[in-house]
């Protein structure tokens, strides 16, 4: 098997990892807020549940999650069940949801009460406070730690193979167990660094984008 | 290590509150008929289940799942499972039988329903050819590393054979990686199938250096279908198939087709 | 009825009392000054009249309209507290301009989203509007001599630049009592000087101010009134001649004198 098959062979597994990564990161970033606003809910109950939630997400191992949700309504006698691909985006978006959620909390605990202050005695809503003056900042402030955490999204889509989909490393281990070659193996790092490249690239763009100010 | 999972999906779902409404009483063949595929788990080995250049799925397994399927009138769809949660699979019903290459033991008479024995096979020991007049027997393999793929019929023997109770023992997660480890040296020896191995060490393969070692462990086993162990009608009706494909000669046909028709055992 | 009329106004945190009854009034255009040491109650009383806290007891009324009572149990709308705050507008001691927007928006921001805001007008109403105020701003801006300023960001300027926006941003709201809190304490002392020039400007244009200051010489020059406040309550009360010149309470004479020692 030349390097154009296997390249090719590849390239279908690494439109899997593309996916994962883009569909996880789109529904993420959203979601996540929705996820930081349960964890500051003045409201008790809201709060609580949210940050076991969150506790339980982050303290289990995603690779336990996609198992969980891909098997878990089978195994249970659930009348639903996902297919492989949508369990571990599903498994991924929650994950991410609850990393992201505790990022932007930080990123918003750290914005000075007095921004908020001004904002109050010159009329504004909270909402307007929110959306007008605070979540820029909180952007700002988030996107490093962002970025590590989408850096590791990338080579955690990987993890997908525990069910059986057929992303970047399994179709790289799929080759060797019919060819009998193991240098795909190592190729394969090649995909993950050129991808991450463009990844840290986009994001020195997006913190290069927001320094025209500093606090 | 099955049951601590299962404990764990089962306390994971009560604490999210949800409820298990148990399926219609509906037999099993009927619920695989009405599907119309009939979805076989599967993992890529030669010369079970394999891509040929063309990217076609091809192989023993492969052209004896269509025709079964094509007698019992139902489309086959091979899904690509990993093989330590083949037991899961199965029992979460997003596979309906193990067809690759199955070793049929003692332990997993109690997870599956089996069909019939149709192929010969033997577990048989890979280690590198300069290695290969130190290992006469399993005794000479006391207190070596020894790698197998997790859940294979491999792993039972390293963990049953008398001799190998010393040894230390490599969990990989695919029959091609323990050979892997052979030739990287992080293990002495390892234990797959025989028709894995002795495709995978073929001549211009990254494997050529490695050897098998074909009377150890001196074990004989047979290959079958595994089904959930309530699928009685679903295994009756492949169990007739397979009789009538012995009988007509078309299992032979398809058997000589890979080499592999002196292991045949209907 | 005075112009601005605050009546017993009481706030505690906790079990610690910071306002015991707070009483006074002032007229329109006039400027008050309030002193003391820190710790007396000075910054939570600015604090109460522009809603960032809300008192425990007492009333404010400004031009004959109340806008708080603690008498009066009825829940208040979100909106109709935010059109009762904008009765008053607050310059904070550090100054939090909006670091991501330029000068100019800083000052623009909230009357957009008080024009524009939930209900929908017509384009061109909308763009007459956002020119008049854009015109407003920048006239605003000459008024803190930094109209060559509109489009820098606030960290592109020093601490007594940004008071100033600061003091613009919120006259754009045009509140009826502008309350400033120590507004130069974050500055250093160079600094002071064009930030005390601003507010004795708008003194001259009639604006009516509360300030919250620990700048004696700059307090006796602009006030009209001083208060000087000590423990929660108001110690002393008159123009700036009978509080600095003849102060009737010895608490008042001791902490003039300290401050006196620390001028010199």
């Amino acid at each position: 098997m030349g390097f154009l098959d296997v390249t090719k062979s590849l390239s279908e597994g690494f439109v899997y990892t593309l996916i994962i990564f883009g569909v996880t990161l789109v529904a993420s970033l959203p979601l996540g807020l929705v996820i930081t606003f349960g964890s500051m809910s003045k409201i008790l109950p809201i709060r609580w549940l949210t940050k076991v939630f969150v506790w339980i997400i982050r303290g289990t191992p995603l690779m336990l999650q996609v198992i969980i949700i891909f098997y878990g309504p089978g195994l249970l006698n659930l009348s639903f069940k996902f297919d492989r691909l949508p369990a571990v985006l599903i498994a991924f978006i929650i994950n991410y949801s609850c990393y992201f959620s505790e990022i932007y909390r930080g990123g918003i605990e750290s914005i000075p009460k007095g921004q908020y202050e001004a904002g109050q005695v010159l009329g504004m809503t909270k909402a307007q406070i929110f959306f007008r003056v605070v979540l820029f900042q909180v952007i700002k402030r988030v996107v490093p730690p962002m970025g590590n955490e989408i850096i590791t999204l990338v080579k955690d889509t990987s993890l997908a193979r525990v069910i059986a989909v057929t992303e970047l490393v399994k179709s790289a281990e799929n080759i060797i167990a019919v060819k009998g070659i193991i240098w795909p193996l190592f190729y394969i790092g090649a995909f993950y660094l050129l991808f991450t490249a463009l990844v840290t690239w986009l994001l020195h763009l997006a913190e290069k984008k927001m320094s025209y100010y500093s606090v | 290590m099955k049951k601590r999972i299962l404990a764990i999906l089962a306390g994971a779902a009560l604490a999210l509150g949800l409820c298990g409404c148990s399926n219609s009483k509906d037999s099993d063949w009927n619920y695989i008929k009405n599907k119309g595929t009939l979805v076989v788990g599967i993992t890529y080995n030669m010369p079970m289940n394999y891509k040929d250049d063309s990217g076609e799925l091809t192989g023993f397994e492969t052209d004896f799942t269509t025709e079964v399927c094509k007698r019992l009138g139902v489309e086959p769809k091979f899904q690509l499972i990993e093989w330590s949660k083949k037991e899961m699979e199965l029992k979460s019903k997003t596979i309906d039988l193990v067809w690759n290459g199955l070793t049929v033991t003692e332990d997993r008479k109690k997870e599956f329903l089996f069909s019939t024995s149709y192929l010969r096979n033997k577990q048989v020991t890979i280690v590198k050819a300069e290695n290969a007049d130190k290992y006469p027997d399993t005794a000479a393999m006391a207190n070596i590393k020894i790698a197998f793929e997790g859940g294979s019929a491999g792993e039972d023997i390293v963990k049953e054979d008398a001799n190998l109770t010393g040894c230390t023992p490599i969990n990989c997660e695919a029959q091609v990686n323990a050979l892997m480890e052979v030739k990287a040296g992080t293990a002495d020896a390892c234990i797959v199938d025989y028709t894995l191995g002795q495709a995978l060490t073929r001549e211009g393969s990254d494997y050529s250096d490695l050897v098998v070692l074909e009377n150890i462990p001196n074990t004989d086993e047979e290959y079958a279908i595994g089904a959930r162990m309530e699928d009685v009608e679903t295994i009756k009706k492949i169990n007739e198939t397979i009789a009538e494909m012995a009988k007509d000669g078309t299992l032979k046909a398809i058997a000589e087709k890979y080499d592999l028709s002196d292991a045949l055992l209907v | 009825m005075a112009f601005l009329q605050v009546n017993n106004i009481c706030k505690s945190f906790g079990k610690t009392e910071v306002l015991k009854g707070v009483d006074f009034s002032m007229e329109k255009g006039e400027v008050l000054v309030i002193i003391g040491s820190s710790g007396s109650g000075k910054t939570t009383l600015l604090r109460c009249l522009n809603f960032l806290e809300t008192p425990d007891r007492g009333s404010i009324t400004v031009n004959g309209q109340v806008l708080f009572d603690s008498e009066d149990n009825r829940d208040h709308s979100d909106r109709e507290k935010r059109e009762k705050r904008l009765h008053f507008g607050l310059v904070f001691q550090q100054f939090n301009l909006f670091p991501q927007y330029t000068v100019l928006k800083n000052i623009t921001l909230a009357p957009e989203l008080r024009a524009f805001g939930g209900k929908g007008s017509s384009r061109a109403d909308k763009k007459a509007e956002q020119e008049r105020i854009n015109a407003y701003s920048t006239e605003l801006l000459k008024k803190v001599g930094l109209e060559e300023k509109a489009d820098s960001y606030p960290c592109e300027l020093s601490g007594g630049q940004q008071q100033r926006v600061a003091i613009a941003r919120a006259l754009a709201m045009s509140p009826d009592i502008l309350c400033f809190d120590e507004p130069t304490s974050a500055l250093d002392p160079e600094l002071t000087g064009e930030v005390l020039k601003v507010i004795r400007g708008l003194k001259d244009s009639d604006r009516t101010m509360i300030v919250v200051t620990h700048e004696m010489s700059f307090a006796r020059g602009v006030a009209d009134k001083v208060i000087y406040m000590a423990d929660g309550v108001i110690e002393e009360y008159g123009t700036p001649d009978e509080v600095f010149g003849a102060p009737k309470s010895d608490k008042t004479k001791a902490f003039l004198e300290n401050a006196n020692q620390k001028d010199s």
